[in-house]
């Protein structure tokens, strides 16, 4: 163990140096691109116009207001898709005959690509905040009633045994056996809401123009040709899609801490 | 007993299609009835009317033999591409340190998000859809086989050395093998990224294609078009889903346990 952390520590100065090297030599060439220009050069831009921009949109505070905005949207949907999710998702799982009735029509409905139903709810709702938190919940609602469905179902038969031997009631038996063994899935289900949720929110914004989000910054950096905007944009969705990640992944591991077996 | 059984079964089977056409109904007595104007909920004849207009014209087989065209591209390059790429860093450790810390950078932004970028450098023609739809299908297909080659244990290698298997044979009845179902694993989910992408972007910037149709539908508030835009969405990607699930199965009947049964 020790020894194969010891190998690790020794790489990983080289290791860092060679994982640097490509996106280094790309920025480089971009650069160059942008400076003396081939056929494409207006379409790069360089490394100091993107700090530039960088700096613009901070200090204009543009930046903290869209990215305040789209956050609230993905929480908005994500809280509404998850809590909806997990009621149907446990009422499917515990209760046949609704099972029978919302299965057909969730697979039905979970076929069409989410993006697809936004000329509808367009039309129906309007382009204003309401659509767009209805089409981030919805991407949200899918994982969360596929997970928690699986997570109650997949319950071990001699687990609930036991609990017949002990003569639990139904609610100590939701309590005690059947939600402590659904919580991974239950996890695994967040994890794919909050990724969905966050992209079905730039997805949105780029698609309805209203409001004021990071999307929407997108969208006019690109009719403006200010690549440096866009480039900004991407970086801070990529890099908070990545905290997010993370972070989900840190809470179900310590929330699960009590499994003995790696998640 | 057993004829209990049987009755349930029944009974669960005519539940589950009972209710999409419960749901059809009530659909047709809320629009009947007016509950609704007619702007907001059309009736099941008019979008049936629609269908068999756009049917009729051609114009529907157009945008749809157009949308498909651009995801058998997209998605050739895009899995074809993340085969290579999973392959090369599973097998050499310097490529992998050379290019994972990229790979999993991109991998953190959203697709949709690369939408304003790729339109600025390749504008919005046929490329630009194509390579969208691509790095779509990249991701999922280069991780499921960077994990699955990875995933092979090192004792069956020991194991055929010591019965001094060749190298073909190496490969034929252990690598690929042992790989192939997690690699086709990602192969499907390249296959749904790259239909949800491709409506999106159609949604965004094209002038033709399955998205564009519903994205013009909305904009002259033709819900009826919206509509069939939504239901064949939907009926194509889950025909694509379904069809890679059987051509997986056939792909893996030497397994005890058909692919296709868990999905």
């Amino acid at each position: 163990m020790s020894a194969a952390l010891r190998s690790y520590g020794a790489g990983l100065p080289a290791r860092i140096a060679l994982g640097l090297l490509v996106p280094l030599a790309l920025i480089l060439l971009w650069d160059h691109q942008a400076r003396h220009g081939g056929e494409h050069a207006f379409a790069f831009v360089s490394a100091a116009q993107v700090a530039g921009a960088l700096r613009e949109l901070w200090q204009s505070g543009d930046l903290l207001t869209a990215y305040g905005n789209s956050l609230r949207n993905a929480f908005g949907g994500l809280f509404w898709g998850s809590v909806t999710g997990l009621a149907v998702g446990s009422a499917m799982a515990l209760l046949r005959p609704v099972d029978w009735v919302l299965t057909p029509l969730y697979h039905g409905l979970r076929q069409v690509p989410l993006l697809g139903w936004l000329p509808l709810i367009g039309l129906w709702f309007g382009s204003g905040d309401l659509s767009k938190v209805i089409v981030v919940s919805l991407s949200a609602f899918y994982p969360a009633v596929l997970y928690t469905y699986e997570g109650l179902k997949g319950v071990e038969a001699r687990m609930l045994e036991v609990g017949q031997l002990y003569r639990l009631t139904p609610w100590q038996t939701f309590w005690r056996i059947r939600w402590p063994s659904a919580l991974p899935s239950l996890f695994t289900g967040l994890l794919q809401s909050v990724a969905f949720a966050w992209i079905a929110t730039i997805g949105v914004e780029l698609l309805f123009p209203t409001g004021f989000g990071l999307g929407t910054v997108m969208q006019h950096g690109q009719l403006q040709a200010r690549l440096d905007i866009v480039v900004v944009c991407i970086a801070v969705v990529g890099l908070t899609g990545f905290a997010i990640n993370l972070l989900v992944a840190r809470l179900s591991r310590h929330a699960l801490r009590w499994r003995p077996v790696r998640t | 007993m057993s004829a209990a059984r049987i009755d349930e079964a029944t009974l669960r089977r005519s539940v589950m299609v009972a209710s999409p056409l419960a749901v059809l109904l009530a659909w047709q007595v809320l629009s009947a009835a007016r509950v609704f104007p007619p702007e907001v909920l059309v009736s099941p004849q008019a979008v049936l009317a629609a269908f068999g207009q756009l049917t009729a014209s051609g114009e529907l087989a157009r945008h749809l033999g157009e949308s498909l065209q651009r995801l058998l591209w997209g998605f050739s390059i895009g899995s074809g591409a993340g085969l290579l790429f999973g392959l090369a860093a599973a097998l050499s450790p310097t490529f992998a340190r050379l290019f994972d810390p990229l790979f999993q950078a991109l991998r953190q932004v959203p697709v949709l998000a690369f939408i304003p970028l790729l339109i600025l450098l390749f504008g919005i023609d046929e490329v630009f859809k194509i390579v969208i739809i691509a790095k779509a299908a990249f991701f999922p297909t280069a991780l499921s086989t960077l994990d699955g080659v990875r995933g092979v244990p090192k004792a069956w290698f020991e194991v055929a050395r010591i019965y001094r298997t060749p190298l073909p044979s190496l490969v034929w009845r252990v690598l690929i093998p042992a790989t192939v179902p997690a690699v086709l694993s990602g192969v499907r989910l390249s296959l749904t990224r790259a239909w949800l992408v491709l409506v999106a972007a159609e949604l965004i910037v094209a002038d033709s294609g399955i998205g564009q149709m519903m994205e013009m539908g909305r904009q002259m508030f033709r819900l009826d078009v919206v509509m069939v835009g939504v239901v064949v969405c939907g009926v194509i990607g889950f025909a694509l889903d379904r069809g890679f699930v059987l051509l997986q199965a056939r792909l893996l009947r030497w397994r005890a346990q058909p692919a296709g049964a868990a999905a």
